[in-house]
Protein backbone atom coordinates (compact mmCIF):
# COMPACT_ATOMS: atom_id res chain seq x y z
CA UNK A 1 0.00 0.00 0.00
CA UNK A 2 0.91 3.50 -0.61
CA UNK A 3 1.69 5.76 2.02
CA UNK A 4 1.61 9.21 0.57
CA UNK A 5 -2.34 8.35 0.37
CA UNK A 6 -4.37 7.03 3.77
CA UNK A 7 -7.54 7.38 3.95
CA UNK A 8 -8.81 7.63 7.32
CA UNK A 9 -12.27 7.42 8.31
CA UNK A 10 -14.30 9.72 10.86
CA UNK A 11 -17.34 10.34 12.10
CA UNK A 12 -18.71 11.89 9.54
CA UNK A 13 -16.28 11.68 6.65
CA UNK A 14 -13.08 10.69 5.24
CA UNK A 15 -9.78 12.55 5.79
CA UNK A 16 -6.87 12.45 3.70
CA UNK A 17 -3.55 12.12 4.40
CA UNK A 18 -1.22 13.82 1.87
CA UNK A 19 2.06 13.16 0.92
CA UNK A 20 4.00 16.87 1.38
CA UNK A 21 6.79 16.16 -1.10
CA UNK A 22 5.82 14.51 -4.31
CA UNK A 23 4.53 16.72 -7.03
CA UNK A 24 0.76 17.20 -7.16
CA UNK A 25 -0.49 15.26 -10.32
CA UNK A 26 1.32 12.10 -9.10
CA UNK A 27 -0.55 12.49 -6.21
CA UNK A 28 -3.55 12.70 -7.96
CA UNK A 29 -2.90 9.72 -9.27
CA UNK A 30 -2.15 7.65 -6.58
CA UNK A 31 -6.11 8.93 -5.18
CA UNK A 32 -7.07 8.09 -8.22
CA UNK A 33 -5.93 4.43 -7.51
CA UNK A 34 -6.92 4.55 -4.34
CA UNK A 35 -10.56 5.28 -4.79
CA UNK A 36 -10.75 2.54 -7.11
CA UNK A 37 -9.79 0.50 -5.11
CA UNK A 38 -11.64 0.82 -2.21
CA UNK A 39 -14.49 3.33 -3.61
CA UNK A 40 -17.39 0.61 -3.42
CA UNK A 41 -16.91 -0.11 0.21
CA UNK A 42 -18.37 3.67 0.60
CA UNK A 43 -20.99 3.23 -1.56
CA UNK A 44 -23.35 6.35 -2.09
CA UNK A 45 -22.09 7.62 1.08
CA UNK A 46 -22.23 11.21 1.48
CA UNK A 47 -19.68 12.77 2.96
CA UNK A 48 -17.50 15.28 4.49
CA UNK A 49 -13.92 15.98 3.38
CA UNK A 50 -11.10 17.18 5.15
CA UNK A 51 -7.27 17.22 4.45
CA UNK A 52 -4.25 16.43 6.63
CA UNK A 53 -0.33 16.61 5.66
CA UNK A 54 -0.35 18.79 2.86
CA UNK A 55 -2.07 22.41 2.16
CA UNK A 56 -3.70 22.28 -1.01
CA UNK A 57 -4.96 25.41 -2.83
CA UNK A 58 -9.07 25.60 -3.69
CA UNK A 59 -8.35 24.45 -7.71
CA UNK A 60 -6.29 21.17 -6.07
CA UNK A 61 -9.04 20.75 -3.87
CA UNK A 62 -11.37 20.54 -6.36
CA UNK A 63 -9.48 18.74 -8.67
CA UNK A 64 -9.27 15.61 -5.78
CA UNK A 65 -12.67 15.64 -5.39
CA UNK A 66 -13.28 15.60 -8.90
CA UNK A 67 -10.74 12.40 -9.14
CA UNK A 68 -12.90 10.89 -6.30
CA UNK A 69 -16.25 11.53 -7.75
CA UNK A 70 -15.10 9.89 -10.72
CA UNK A 71 -13.46 7.49 -9.45
CA UNK A 72 -16.19 6.04 -6.75
CA UNK A 73 -19.57 7.16 -5.56
CA UNK A 74 -18.76 8.75 -2.87
CA UNK A 75 -20.71 12.06 -2.93
CA UNK A 76 -18.42 14.88 -1.40
CA UNK A 77 -20.90 17.08 0.64
CA UNK A 78 -18.46 19.50 2.10
CA UNK A 79 -15.02 20.03 2.33
CA UNK A 80 -13.64 20.94 6.19
CA UNK A 81 -10.40 22.39 5.78
CA UNK A 82 -8.83 22.80 8.97
CA UNK A 83 -7.30 19.19 9.94
CA UNK A 84 -8.07 20.21 13.33
CA UNK A 85 -11.09 20.44 11.79
CA UNK A 86 -14.31 19.22 14.96
CA UNK A 87 -16.40 16.54 13.74
CA UNK A 88 -19.27 18.85 15.07
CA UNK A 89 -18.68 21.48 12.54
CA UNK A 90 -18.52 18.24 10.03
CA UNK A 91 -21.81 17.30 11.47
CA UNK A 92 -23.97 20.65 11.43
CA UNK A 93 -22.23 20.91 7.89
CA UNK A 94 -23.48 17.19 6.80
CA UNK A 95 -26.73 17.73 8.04
CA UNK A 96 -27.38 21.24 7.01
CA UNK A 97 -26.66 19.29 2.93
CA UNK A 98 -30.19 18.38 3.81
CA UNK A 99 -29.96 15.06 3.00
CA UNK A 100 -32.77 13.83 4.85
CA UNK A 101 -33.05 10.11 3.80
CA UNK A 102 -29.34 9.50 3.29
CA UNK A 103 -28.12 7.39 6.40
CA UNK A 104 -25.02 8.20 8.20
CA UNK A 105 -22.48 6.31 9.84
CA UNK A 106 -23.28 6.09 13.60
CA UNK A 107 -20.76 5.80 15.94
CA UNK A 108 -20.46 3.05 18.00
CA UNK A 109 -21.92 4.38 21.23
CA UNK A 110 -25.21 5.22 19.02
CA UNK A 111 -28.01 3.62 21.03
CA UNK A 112 -30.65 2.99 18.46
CA UNK A 113 -31.12 -0.65 17.76
CA UNK A 114 -32.71 -2.59 15.14
CA UNK A 115 -35.02 -6.16 16.38
CA UNK A 116 -35.49 -8.40 13.23
CA UNK A 117 -36.83 -11.52 14.24
CA UNK A 118 -36.50 -14.33 11.87
CA UNK A 119 -33.43 -16.81 9.92
CA UNK A 120 -31.19 -15.33 7.60
CA UNK A 121 -31.54 -17.70 4.22
CA UNK A 122 -28.16 -18.00 1.74
CA UNK A 123 -28.02 -15.11 0.47
CA UNK A 124 -29.61 -12.55 2.41
CA UNK A 125 -28.21 -9.59 3.73
CA UNK A 126 -29.28 -7.31 6.56
CA UNK A 127 -27.71 -4.20 6.56
CA UNK A 128 -28.44 -1.41 9.46
CA UNK A 129 -26.87 1.64 10.23
CA UNK A 130 -27.65 1.48 14.07
CA UNK A 131 -27.32 -1.57 16.31
CA UNK A 132 -28.28 -5.00 14.90
CA UNK A 133 -30.16 -7.62 17.28
CA UNK A 134 -30.94 -10.88 15.73
CA UNK A 135 -33.46 -12.90 16.68
CA UNK A 136 -32.53 -15.82 14.64
CA UNK A 137 -29.97 -17.84 12.89
CA UNK A 138 -27.59 -16.72 10.53
CA UNK A 139 -27.03 -19.15 7.93
CA UNK A 140 -24.09 -20.28 5.75
CA UNK A 141 -23.80 -17.63 2.81
CA UNK A 142 -25.90 -15.08 4.54
CA UNK A 143 -24.59 -11.86 6.10
CA UNK A 144 -25.12 -9.30 9.00
CA UNK A 145 -23.81 -5.78 8.41
CA UNK A 146 -23.36 -3.32 11.12
CA UNK A 147 -22.32 0.37 11.23
CA UNK A 148 -23.09 -0.83 15.23
CA UNK A 149 -22.41 -3.63 16.99
CA UNK A 150 -24.00 -6.85 16.33
CA UNK A 151 -25.77 -9.40 18.52
CA UNK A 152 -27.59 -12.75 17.19
CA UNK A 153 -29.56 -14.74 19.54
CA UNK A 154 -29.13 -17.72 17.56
CA UNK A 155 -26.54 -19.42 15.50
CA UNK A 156 -23.78 -17.46 13.61
CA UNK A 157 -22.81 -19.37 10.27
CA UNK A 158 -22.81 -16.81 8.26
CA UNK A 159 -20.12 -13.58 7.83
CA UNK A 160 -20.53 -10.83 10.20
CA UNK A 161 -19.62 -7.38 9.79
CA UNK A 162 -19.88 -4.96 13.01
CA UNK A 163 -18.22 -1.23 13.25
CA UNK A 164 -18.66 -1.26 9.19
CA UNK A 165 -17.55 2.15 8.92
CA UNK A 166 -14.68 1.80 10.51
CA UNK A 167 -15.48 1.16 13.92
CA UNK A 168 -13.15 -1.31 15.48
CA UNK A 169 -14.70 -0.60 19.04
CA UNK A 170 -18.15 -2.86 18.05
CA UNK A 171 -18.59 -6.19 18.93
CA UNK A 172 -20.20 -9.76 17.53
CA UNK A 173 -22.55 -11.94 19.91
CA UNK A 174 -24.10 -14.69 19.22
CA UNK A 175 -25.42 -17.71 21.12
CA UNK A 176 -23.02 -20.02 18.85
CA UNK A 177 -20.54 -18.94 17.23
CA UNK A 178 -19.59 -20.63 13.95
CA UNK A 179 -19.26 -17.79 10.97
CA UNK A 180 -17.39 -18.28 7.74
CA UNK A 181 -16.15 -14.49 8.18
CA UNK A 182 -15.97 -12.00 10.97
CA UNK A 183 -15.58 -8.32 10.38
CA UNK A 184 -15.17 -6.08 13.56
CA UNK A 185 -13.96 -2.45 11.43
CA UNK A 186 -11.04 -2.86 9.08
CA UNK A 187 -10.45 -6.50 10.32
CA UNK A 188 -11.35 -9.12 9.15
CA UNK A 189 -10.94 -12.77 10.38
CA UNK A 190 -11.96 -16.17 8.81
CA UNK A 191 -13.09 -19.27 10.23
CA UNK A 192 -10.55 -22.00 10.78
CA UNK A 193 -9.86 -24.63 8.10
CA UNK A 194 -11.10 -28.04 9.78
CA UNK A 195 -8.29 -30.22 10.55
CA UNK A 196 -10.27 -33.63 10.33
CA UNK A 197 -13.39 -33.23 8.81
CA UNK A 198 -14.61 -36.15 9.14
CA UNK A 199 -14.89 -36.28 13.01
CA UNK A 200 -15.90 -32.73 13.33
CA UNK A 201 -18.67 -33.82 10.99
CA UNK A 202 -20.31 -36.90 12.50
CA UNK A 203 -19.33 -35.16 16.05
CA UNK A 204 -22.75 -34.69 17.50
CA UNK A 205 -23.26 -31.05 17.38
CA UNK A 206 -24.09 -29.09 20.68
CA UNK A 207 -26.87 -31.72 22.76
CA UNK A 208 -30.38 -29.37 21.63
CA UNK A 209 -30.83 -26.56 23.12
CA UNK A 210 -27.68 -25.92 24.83
CA UNK A 211 -25.93 -22.82 23.47
CA UNK A 212 -22.43 -21.73 24.39
CA UNK A 213 -22.82 -17.98 23.59
CA UNK A 214 -19.57 -16.37 22.25
CA UNK A 215 -18.48 -12.71 21.55
CA UNK A 216 -16.01 -11.41 19.01
CA UNK A 217 -14.04 -7.93 20.09
CA UNK A 218 -11.21 -6.26 18.34
CA UNK A 219 -8.04 -6.18 20.50
CA UNK A 220 -4.58 -5.34 19.17
CA UNK A 221 -5.62 -5.63 15.52
CA UNK A 222 -7.25 -9.08 15.72
CA UNK A 223 -10.26 -10.42 16.30
CA UNK A 224 -10.85 -12.71 19.31
CA UNK A 225 -13.70 -14.75 20.14
CA UNK A 226 -14.17 -15.96 23.68
CA UNK A 227 -17.02 -17.83 25.51
CA UNK A 228 -19.24 -15.36 27.32
CA UNK A 229 -18.36 -15.06 31.17
CA UNK A 230 -19.32 -13.17 34.02
CA UNK A 231 -18.09 -9.98 34.13
CA UNK A 232 -16.87 -9.63 29.93
CA UNK A 233 -19.10 -6.99 28.91
CA UNK A 234 -17.39 -4.69 31.57
CA UNK A 235 -14.72 -4.25 29.41
CA UNK A 236 -16.69 -3.57 26.34
CA UNK B 1 -1.75 -22.99 -24.52
CA UNK B 2 -4.66 -22.69 -22.62
CA UNK B 3 -7.22 -24.50 -23.17
CA UNK B 4 -11.11 -23.36 -21.56
CA UNK B 5 -13.46 -26.22 -20.44
CA UNK B 6 -16.98 -25.50 -19.40
CA UNK B 7 -18.89 -28.53 -17.36
CA UNK B 8 -22.21 -28.50 -18.31
CA UNK B 9 -25.46 -30.78 -18.37
CA UNK B 10 -28.28 -29.39 -18.48
CA UNK B 11 -29.92 -31.06 -15.98
CA UNK B 12 -29.03 -30.29 -11.85
CA UNK B 13 -27.99 -32.64 -10.00
CA UNK B 14 -26.05 -34.64 -12.29
CA UNK B 15 -22.46 -33.97 -10.82
CA UNK B 16 -21.45 -30.80 -12.49
CA UNK B 17 -19.58 -29.57 -9.50
CA UNK B 18 -18.46 -32.33 -7.84
CA UNK B 19 -16.47 -32.93 -11.50
CA UNK B 20 -15.42 -29.52 -11.74
CA UNK B 21 -13.75 -29.98 -8.29
CA UNK B 22 -12.61 -33.26 -8.68
CA UNK B 23 -10.75 -32.72 -12.40
CA UNK B 24 -9.76 -28.93 -11.35
CA UNK B 25 -8.31 -30.64 -8.33
CA UNK B 26 -6.64 -33.70 -10.72
CA UNK B 27 -4.67 -31.48 -12.83
CA UNK B 28 -3.21 -29.42 -10.27
CA UNK B 29 -2.24 -32.52 -9.31
CA UNK B 30 -0.69 -33.52 -12.33
CA UNK B 31 1.77 -29.60 -12.14
CA UNK B 32 -0.65 -27.97 -14.52
CA UNK B 33 -2.25 -24.51 -13.57
CA UNK B 34 -5.69 -24.69 -13.38
CA UNK B 35 -8.37 -21.97 -12.36
CA UNK B 36 -12.12 -22.63 -11.87
CA UNK B 37 -14.70 -20.77 -11.89
CA UNK B 38 -18.48 -21.04 -10.23
CA UNK B 39 -20.69 -19.30 -12.69
CA UNK B 40 -23.48 -20.77 -10.68
CA UNK B 41 -24.38 -16.78 -9.84
CA UNK B 42 -26.66 -16.90 -6.96
CA UNK B 43 -26.28 -20.40 -6.10
CA UNK B 44 -22.63 -20.94 -5.44
CA UNK B 45 -21.57 -24.32 -4.53
CA UNK B 46 -18.02 -25.06 -5.80
CA UNK B 47 -16.59 -22.78 -2.72
CA UNK B 48 -18.33 -25.21 -0.70
CA UNK B 49 -17.07 -28.22 -2.10
CA UNK B 50 -13.37 -27.37 -2.60
CA UNK B 51 -13.78 -26.23 1.48
CA UNK B 52 -12.61 -22.94 0.41
CA UNK B 53 -16.09 -20.60 1.14
CA UNK B 54 -14.26 -18.89 4.39
CA UNK B 55 -11.80 -17.46 2.13
CA UNK B 56 -14.04 -15.87 -0.15
CA UNK B 57 -13.89 -11.81 0.03
CA UNK B 58 -14.17 -11.25 -3.34
CA UNK B 59 -15.68 -12.46 -6.18
CA UNK B 60 -16.70 -13.06 -9.64
CA UNK B 61 -19.50 -10.10 -9.92
CA UNK B 62 -16.95 -8.00 -7.86
CA UNK B 63 -14.06 -8.08 -10.24
CA UNK B 64 -16.73 -8.12 -13.79
CA UNK B 65 -18.12 -4.50 -12.25
CA UNK B 66 -14.34 -3.29 -11.18
CA UNK B 67 -14.70 -3.58 -7.48
CA UNK B 68 -11.61 -5.64 -7.25
CA UNK B 69 -8.70 -6.73 -9.25
CA UNK B 70 -8.72 -9.98 -10.43
CA UNK B 71 -6.07 -11.39 -8.39
CA UNK B 72 -7.73 -9.82 -5.33
CA UNK B 73 -10.93 -12.20 -5.82
CA UNK B 74 -8.33 -15.49 -7.11
CA UNK B 75 -8.84 -18.14 -3.89
CA UNK B 76 -5.07 -20.53 -3.83
CA UNK B 77 -5.98 -23.58 -3.06
CA UNK B 78 -4.65 -24.71 0.92
CA UNK B 79 -2.68 -28.17 -0.80
CA UNK B 80 -2.07 -26.83 -4.28
CA UNK B 81 -0.48 -23.46 -4.71
CA UNK B 82 -1.15 -23.58 -8.87
CA UNK B 83 -5.20 -24.36 -8.06
CA UNK B 84 -7.05 -21.06 -7.94
CA UNK B 85 -10.79 -20.77 -7.94
CA UNK B 86 -13.06 -17.99 -8.81
CA UNK B 87 -16.27 -17.93 -6.36
CA UNK B 88 -19.76 -16.45 -7.70
CA UNK B 89 -21.59 -14.41 -5.93
CA UNK B 90 -24.15 -15.17 -3.69
CA UNK B 91 -25.98 -12.22 -3.09
CA UNK B 92 -26.94 -11.33 -7.14
CA UNK B 93 -28.40 -13.28 -10.47
CA UNK B 94 -27.32 -14.46 -13.38
CA UNK B 95 -28.25 -11.21 -15.16
CA UNK B 96 -25.14 -9.36 -12.91
CA UNK B 97 -22.37 -10.25 -15.78
CA UNK B 98 -23.12 -10.85 -19.87
CA UNK B 99 -21.63 -13.46 -22.33
CA UNK B 100 -18.99 -10.81 -23.39
CA UNK B 101 -17.86 -9.79 -19.88
CA UNK B 102 -17.24 -13.40 -19.38
CA UNK B 103 -15.09 -13.56 -22.72
CA UNK B 104 -13.18 -10.44 -21.82
CA UNK B 105 -12.39 -12.08 -18.31
CA UNK B 106 -11.42 -15.48 -19.50
CA UNK B 107 -8.99 -13.49 -22.04
CA UNK B 108 -7.52 -11.78 -19.28
CA UNK B 109 -6.95 -15.09 -17.60
CA UNK B 110 -5.89 -16.86 -20.52
CA UNK B 111 -2.03 -16.19 -20.18
CA UNK B 112 -1.89 -17.13 -16.86
CA UNK B 113 -3.20 -20.82 -16.28
CA UNK B 114 -2.99 -23.67 -18.50
CA UNK B 115 -6.10 -24.86 -17.69
CA UNK B 116 -9.94 -22.65 -16.83
CA UNK B 117 -12.82 -24.89 -15.69
CA UNK B 118 -16.01 -23.25 -16.17
CA UNK B 119 -18.58 -24.77 -13.71
CA UNK B 120 -21.83 -23.89 -15.45
CA UNK B 121 -25.18 -23.67 -13.55
CA UNK B 122 -28.45 -25.84 -14.68
CA UNK B 123 -30.74 -25.04 -17.36
CA UNK B 124 -29.87 -23.07 -20.57
CA UNK B 125 -30.90 -19.77 -19.46
CA UNK B 126 -28.62 -16.76 -18.45
CA UNK B 127 -26.39 -18.45 -16.60
CA UNK B 128 -25.28 -21.48 -19.32
CA UNK B 129 -24.82 -18.39 -21.93
CA UNK B 130 -22.53 -16.49 -19.71
CA UNK B 131 -20.72 -19.97 -19.07
CA UNK B 132 -19.97 -21.53 -22.63
CA UNK B 133 -19.21 -17.89 -23.65
CA UNK B 134 -15.34 -17.87 -23.63
CA UNK B 135 -14.97 -22.01 -23.83
CA UNK B 136 -12.73 -24.08 -26.38
CA UNK B 137 -14.52 -27.12 -25.18
CA UNK B 138 -17.34 -28.39 -23.26
CA UNK B 139 -17.88 -31.82 -20.95
CA UNK B 140 -21.34 -32.67 -21.22
CA UNK B 141 -22.45 -34.64 -18.07
CA UNK B 142 -25.03 -36.96 -17.81
CA UNK B 143 -26.18 -39.89 -15.59
CA UNK B 144 -27.34 -42.66 -17.08
CA UNK B 145 -31.29 -41.93 -16.57
CA UNK B 146 -33.17 -40.92 -19.44
CA UNK B 147 -34.87 -37.52 -17.94
CA UNK B 148 -30.64 -36.60 -17.73
CA UNK B 149 -29.72 -38.06 -20.93
CA UNK B 150 -32.93 -35.87 -22.56
CA UNK B 151 -31.31 -32.64 -21.25
CA UNK B 152 -28.06 -33.61 -22.20
CA UNK B 153 -28.66 -33.97 -25.73
CA UNK B 154 -30.38 -30.58 -25.33
CA UNK B 155 -27.64 -29.07 -24.25
CA UNK B 156 -25.00 -30.65 -27.08
CA UNK B 157 -27.61 -29.13 -29.38
CA UNK B 158 -27.18 -25.45 -27.75
CA UNK B 159 -23.47 -25.77 -27.52
CA UNK B 160 -23.16 -26.98 -31.57
CA UNK B 161 -25.33 -24.60 -32.52
CA UNK B 162 -23.23 -21.97 -30.31
CA UNK B 163 -19.66 -23.47 -32.19
CA UNK B 164 -18.48 -25.62 -29.36
CA UNK B 165 -15.57 -26.80 -31.04
CA UNK B 166 -15.12 -30.08 -28.97
CA UNK B 167 -17.39 -31.41 -26.58
CA UNK B 168 -17.08 -34.55 -24.44
CA UNK B 169 -19.18 -36.62 -22.77
CA UNK B 170 -18.79 -37.80 -19.38
CA UNK B 171 -21.08 -40.78 -17.59
CA UNK B 172 -21.67 -39.89 -13.81
CA UNK B 173 -23.01 -42.35 -10.97
CA UNK B 174 -22.90 -45.56 -12.87
CA UNK B 175 -24.44 -48.67 -11.11
CA UNK B 176 -22.53 -51.64 -12.36
CA UNK B 177 -24.56 -53.97 -10.13
CA UNK B 178 -27.70 -52.48 -11.45
CA UNK B 179 -26.70 -52.14 -15.09
CA UNK B 180 -26.43 -55.95 -14.81
CA UNK B 181 -29.61 -56.67 -13.78
CA UNK B 182 -30.83 -54.84 -16.54
CA UNK B 183 -32.22 -51.77 -14.13
CA UNK B 184 -30.14 -49.25 -15.60
CA UNK B 185 -28.88 -47.84 -19.15
CA UNK B 186 -25.34 -48.90 -20.41
CA UNK B 187 -22.52 -47.29 -20.86
CA UNK B 188 -23.17 -48.48 -24.82
CA UNK B 189 -26.48 -47.28 -24.47
CA UNK B 190 -25.86 -43.32 -23.23
CA UNK B 191 -23.54 -42.92 -26.07
CA UNK B 192 -25.92 -44.00 -28.47
CA UNK B 193 -28.27 -41.71 -28.05
CA UNK B 194 -25.39 -38.79 -27.68
CA UNK B 195 -23.00 -40.13 -29.86
CA UNK B 196 -19.93 -38.00 -28.48
CA UNK B 197 -16.81 -39.17 -27.56
CA UNK B 198 -16.52 -40.61 -24.32
CA UNK B 199 -13.67 -38.97 -21.70
CA UNK B 200 -14.96 -40.35 -18.11
CA UNK B 201 -17.33 -42.78 -16.50
CA UNK B 202 -17.42 -42.36 -13.22
CA UNK B 203 -18.93 -45.05 -10.42
CA UNK B 204 -21.84 -44.37 -8.22
CA UNK B 205 -19.75 -43.98 -4.90
CA UNK B 206 -20.41 -43.22 -1.22
CA UNK B 207 -17.04 -41.58 -0.65
CA UNK B 208 -18.40 -38.73 -3.20
CA UNK B 209 -20.88 -37.77 -0.45
CA UNK B 210 -18.11 -37.73 2.34
CA UNK B 211 -15.28 -35.86 0.27
CA UNK B 212 -18.19 -33.11 -0.77
CA UNK B 213 -19.01 -32.91 2.91
CA UNK B 214 -15.70 -32.52 3.88
CA UNK B 215 -14.95 -30.00 1.16
CA UNK B 216 -11.87 -32.12 0.02
CA UNK B 217 -11.90 -33.54 -3.93
CA UNK B 218 -11.19 -37.80 -3.71
CA UNK B 219 -9.88 -37.00 -7.14
CA UNK B 220 -6.10 -39.37 -6.93
CA UNK B 221 -7.49 -41.38 -4.06
CA UNK B 222 -7.87 -45.13 -3.87
CA UNK B 223 -11.27 -44.97 -4.73
CA UNK B 224 -12.94 -46.06 -7.81
CA UNK B 225 -14.35 -42.47 -8.32
CA UNK B 226 -11.15 -41.44 -7.23
CA UNK B 227 -9.29 -42.96 -10.07
CA UNK B 228 -12.11 -42.57 -12.71
CA UNK B 229 -11.46 -39.02 -12.03
CA UNK B 230 -7.87 -39.13 -12.30
CA UNK B 231 -7.94 -41.06 -15.85
CA UNK B 232 -10.60 -38.10 -16.96
CA UNK B 233 -7.50 -35.89 -16.28
CA UNK B 234 -5.23 -38.02 -17.66
CA UNK B 235 -6.82 -38.09 -20.65
CA UNK B 236 -7.46 -34.31 -20.76
CA UNK B 237 -3.60 -34.20 -21.07
CA UNK B 238 -3.70 -36.48 -24.07
CA UNK B 239 -2.98 -39.94 -22.47
CA UNK B 240 -4.50 -42.70 -23.50
CA UNK B 241 -5.87 -44.39 -20.70
CA UNK B 242 -7.94 -47.27 -20.57
CA UNK B 243 -11.45 -47.37 -19.03
CA UNK B 244 -11.38 -48.60 -15.48
CA UNK B 245 -13.10 -52.18 -15.41
CA UNK B 246 -15.95 -50.85 -12.65
CA UNK B 247 -17.41 -54.36 -12.79
CA UNK B 248 -14.36 -55.90 -10.76
CA UNK B 249 -15.88 -57.91 -7.72
CA UNK B 250 -14.25 -56.62 -4.58
CA UNK B 251 -13.72 -59.29 -2.59
CA UNK B 252 -13.81 -59.26 1.09
CA UNK B 253 -10.11 -58.78 1.91
CA UNK B 254 -9.70 -56.01 -0.36
CA UNK B 255 -12.79 -54.36 1.32
CA UNK B 256 -11.15 -55.11 4.61
CA UNK B 257 -7.79 -53.56 3.56
CA UNK B 258 -9.56 -50.51 2.33
CA UNK B 259 -11.24 -50.28 5.77
CA UNK B 260 -7.67 -50.19 7.44
CA UNK B 261 -6.27 -47.87 5.22
CA UNK B 262 -8.57 -45.27 6.38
Amino acid sequence: MTKEVIVKRNKYGIKLILDNHIPFPELLQLISDKFQETGNFFKDAQMALSFEGRTLTPEEQLQVINTITDNSSIRIACIVDDDSALEERMKTRLEAAGNAGMPQAVPAQDTSTDFYKGNLRSGQILESYSNITLIGDVNPGAKIISYGSIVILGSLKGNACAGAAGADSCFIFALEMKPIQLQIGDLIAKSPDRQKPSRSLRKKENAAGSYSPQIATARDGNICVEPVTKGCFNNL
Amino acid sequence: MSEVIVITSGKGGVGKTTTTANVGTGLAMLNKKVVMIDTDIGLRNLDVVMGLENRIVYNLVDVVEGNCRLNQALIKHKKYSNLCLLPSAQTRDKDSVSPDQMKALIEEMRENFDYILLDCPAGIEQGFKNAIAGADRAFVVTTPEVSAIRDADRIVGLLEANEMQRIDLIINRIRMDMVKRGDMLKVEDVNEILSLPLIGVIPDDEQIVVSTNQGEPLVGSNSMAGQAYMNVCKRILGEEVPFLNLDAKRGVMSKLMDMFKK
